[in-house]
C-alpha cells in the first residue's frame, strides 16, 4: 500500500496535540466523575459553592482544551493529507492509471489515525500520572469531602477508541476528496496553483520570485504560522495575568497548551515547507546559490505572518482580559483592575524574537547539508 | 585547464559496492568542447556529476587552475559553481512550481540579467508564461538549456541536452549551443548517445565500464547541420 506505517508515525504533531488534548480532558473529566460521586456529603454554604465552581470549571476546561486542540489537530491533519498527497502526486497518479479507484487508495490514509491512537493512549496514561497532584491542589484548603480517585474504563474508549475510529474515517474521507482529480494531472503533478504573470519584464530578483510563489503555493501553512505565534503571544502573556485573576493552576495548564500548541505548529510549518521545496533547494544549490539564499527564497516568507500572529495574540489576551475584569467580575469585590502588562509583553517579545530568528539560522545551516545529487535523484 | 588524475567513484556499501569510475584520468582544456560517448550504465552521468563538484569523489584529485575541488568544503563548493558552472541535466530538473521565466531567471540571476533573448534563442518565447508541467518534453529540456546558458558558464555540463528533441529541434538547439561556445570560448562537457554530435565537437571519449577506453581529437570539425543526426 502507498501509505505505510512509517508515514503514519511521522505526524507526530499530531500525536502531540492528542496527547496534550486527552491528558487535559481526562484529568477534568475524572475529576468531575469523582466529584459527583461525593455530591451527597458536601456541606451547605461555601463548600456548595465551590463545588458547583468546580464542576462547571471542569466542563468548560474541557470544552475548551479538548476543542481548540482537535480542530487544529484536524487542521493538521488536513494538512498533512494533501501535503501527502502532492508529494506522492505521481505514485498515486499511476495507480489510479493503472485502475486503482480513489476509494481503494484512500483507505489506506486510515493509517495516518495511528498518530491519534499514539497521542491519545500518552496522554491517558500521562494523565494518571498528574491526577493525585492535581486533586490534591484542587481540594487543598479542604471545603469538600476527601475525593476518592477512581480509574473510569469507559473513558478509554471515549477518549481513545473514538477518536481513533473517527480520524481514521476523516482521513479517508477527506483524502477521497482530494484524490477525485484527473489522473493526468496527478501524473505530471499540476496543481491548481499557478502564478499569476504580469506582462513585460518584471524586475524582481529570482530569489524574491522563489519567495513569494513558495508563499502562495501553500497558503495554509501561513495560517499554521499565524496561530503559532498567536499561541505564544496570547497564552504566555494570558498565563501570567491569569495568576492574579484566577488559579495559579489555570495559569499553568494555559502556558503550557500554549507552548505546546505554539511549537508543535512552528515545528510543523518549518519542516513542511523545507521537505515540500527539498529538490527547489537542491537545484538551487546546483546553480550555486548560498545556504542563505536558499533560506531566504523558502523561509523568509513566513517572517511577516509570524510577526503579525504575535501582535494579533497580545491584542486578543488584552481584549479577553479586559473584558473579564469588566463584564464578568464586575460584581465581584477585590478584583483588581487589568491594565496591560508591558514587561510581562516585552520579556515574550524578546523570547520570540529570540526563539523564532534561532530556528530560521538554525535551519539555514541545516539547508547546507542537502545531499545534493541524492535529492535531485528521489 | 581541468585536471583530472585518478579519481574513482563507488555506489553503494558493502556487498553491493559499485566501482561507477574506475582510476579515470585526463585533461581537458580551457574553451575545448569534449564530448563522452558510451553505453547506458557506463558511468558517464557519475563522471560528470563529479568533476563538476556535485558529487563527492572517493579517490583521487579534480583540479580547476590549481583549485583542487576534492579538498573543498560545502560552502566553497557552491561559491565555485555559483561563479564557474552551469549544468543541463538528463532529467531536466526544473523548478514545477515556477513558469519558463522564472525558471531562467534562476541562472540568468547569477550571470546575464537579459534572460529573455536566451528563451527566444531556445524557440519559447511564446510560451515563456507556462509552467513546466505544460510544456513537451522537449520544451523542458530546452528550458533546461535557457537556464544553464544564461548563467554564462566558464564551463558547461551537458548530460544528453538533445535526447527528447526531434532532428530539426536538435539541430537548431546544438548549433546555438556550439555557436555560443565558439563566440563565449567557454569549456564545454557533453554527454550524447548521438555518436554523430562527436564530429561537432573537438574531442571525444568513449567510456565503458568506469574507464576512459578510448580518446580522438577530431580534426575536421563540422556544424550541427553537416552531420548525420
Ligand atoms: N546513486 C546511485 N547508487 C548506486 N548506483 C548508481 C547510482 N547512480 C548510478 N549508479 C550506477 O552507476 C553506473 C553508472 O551510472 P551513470 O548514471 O553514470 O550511467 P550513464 O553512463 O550516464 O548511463 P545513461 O546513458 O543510461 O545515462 C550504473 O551502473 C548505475 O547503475
Ligand atoms: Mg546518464
Amino acid at each position: 500500500m502507498i501509505v505505510s506505517l512509517k508515514d503514519g508515525f511521522k505526524l507526530i504533531g499530531i500525536s502531540i496535540m492528542a496527547c496534550c488534548a486527552v491528558c487535559v480532558c481526562n484529568m477534568f473529566l475524572n475529576f468531575q466523575i469523582d466529584l459527583r460521586s461525593v455530591a451527597n456529603q458536601v456541606e451547605a454554604g461555601p463548600a456548595q459553592a465551590l463545588y458547583d465552581a468546580f464542576v462547571s470549571t471542569s466542563i468548560v476546561c474541557c470544552a475548551c482544551c479538548g476543542g481548540c486542540m482537535l480542530i487544529t489537530s484536524v487542521v493538521m491533519l488536513f494538512f498533512y493529507i494533501k501535503h501527502y498527497i502532492d508529494s506522492h502526486s505521481r505514485e498515486i497518479g499511476i495507480l489510479k492509471a493503472h485502475g486503482y479507484s480513489n476509494f481503494r487508495i484512500s483507505r489506506g490514509f486510515a493509517i495516518f489515525a495511528i498518530s491519534i491512537l499514539v497521542g491519545c493512549l500518552a496522554g491517558y496514561l500521562l494523565s494518571f500520572a498528574i491526577m493525585p497532584l492535581f486533586y490534591e491542589k484542587q481540594n487543598d484548603n479542604n471545603l469538600l469531602p476527601h475525593i476518592p480517585m477512581n480509574i473510569h474504563w469507559y473513558m478509554i474508549v471515549l477518549l481513545i477508541i473514538v477518536p481513533t475510529v473517527v480520524f481514521a474515517f476523516i482521513a479517508i474521507g477527506y483524502s477521497v476528496i482530494k484524490l477525485n482529480q484527473p489522473t493526468i494531472n496527478l501524473l505530471k503533478g499540476i496543481t491548481k496553483q499557478k502564478d499569476k504573470y504580469t506582462d513585460g519584464k518584471d524586475k524582481k530578483n529570482f530569489v524574491s520570485e522563489m519567495r513569494s510563489s513558495v508563499l502562495k503555493s501553500r497558503k495554509t501553512l501561513v495560517f499554521f504560522m499565524i496561530l503559532s505565534s498567536f499561541c505564544f503571544s496570547s497564552m504566555i502573556q494570558m498565563s501570567a495575568s491569569m495568576d492574579e485573576l484566577a488559579s495559579d493552576m489555570m495559569g499553568i495548564m494555559i502556558l503550557i497548551i500554549g507552548i505546546v500548541l505554539a511549537f508543535t505548529t512552528f515545528y510543523i510549518a518549518l519542516t513542511t515547507v523545507i521537505h515540500a521545496n527539498q529538490k527547489n533547494i537542491a537545484m538551487m544549490r546546483v546553480f550555486g546559490y548560498s545556504a542563505m539564499e536558499c533560506k531566504r527564497s523558502v523561509l523568509d516568507c513566513y517572517r511577516i505572518p509570524a510577526y503579525i500572529g504575535f501582535a494579533i495574540g497580545t491584542a486578543y489576551q488584552f481584549g479577553l482580559l479586559k473584558v473579564m475584569v469588566t463584564v464578568v467580575f464586575a460584581d465581584v469585590e477585590g478584583v483588581p483592575d487589568y491594565h496591560f502588562d508591558w514587561p510581562m509583553f516585552f520579556i515574550t517579545l524578546v523570547a520570540f524574537i529570540v526563539i523564532y530568528e534561532g530556528a530560521m539560522f538554525i535551519y539555514g545551516y541545516l539547508m547546507k547539508k542537502i545531499p545534493l545529487k541524492q535529492i535531485m535523484d528521489e | 585547464m581541468i585536471e583530472i588524475k585518478n579519481i574513482t567513484k563507488y555506489y553503494g556499501k558493502g556487498e553491493s559496492r559499485f566501482k561507477a569510475l574506475d582510476d579515470v584520468s585526463m585533461n581537458i582544456k580551457d574553451g575545448e568542447f569534449l564530448v563522452i560517448l558510451g553505453a547506458s550504465g557506463s558511468g558517464k552521468s557519475t563522471f560528470l556529476n563529479v568533476i563538476s563538484g556535485l558529487e563527492t569523489l572517493d579517490d583521487g584529485e579534480v583540479i580547476y587552475n590549481e583549485e583542487h575541488l576534492e579538498k573543498m568544503n560545502e560552502k566553497e563548493l557552491t561559491k565555485f559553481r555559483r561563479d564557474n558552472v552551469a549544468f543541463i541535466f538528463q532529467q531536466y530538473y526544473l523548478l514545477p512550481h515556477l513558469n519558463v521565466e522564472k525558471n531562467v531567471k534562476m541562472g540568468a540571476d547569477l550571470g546575464d540579467k537579459d534572460y529573455l533573448k536566451y528563451i527566444e534563442a531556445v524557440g519559447l518565447h511564446d510560451k515563456r508564461k507556462k509552467h513546466p508541467s505544460e510544456l513537451s518534453g522537449g520544451e523542458q529540456q530546452r528550458v533546461a538549456i535557457a537556464r544553464a546558458l544564461s548563467k554564462k558558464p566558464r564551463v558547461l555540463f551537458l548530460d544528453e541536452p538533445t535526447g527528447a528533441l526531434d532532428e530539426k529541434t536538435g539541430r537548431s538547439v546544438l548549433d546555438y549551443i556550439i555557436k555560443l561556445q565558439e563566440k563565449e570560448k567557454f569549456t564545454m562537457i557533453m554527454v550524447t548517445h548521438n555518436a554523430n554530435i562527436a564530429e561537432t565537437a573537438d574531442r571525444t571519449i568513449k567510456m565503458n565500464s568506469g574507464k576512459i577506453v578510448d580518446i580522438y581529437d577530431n580534426l575536421n570539425k563540422k556544424s550541427a547541420y553537416e552531420i548525420g543526426w
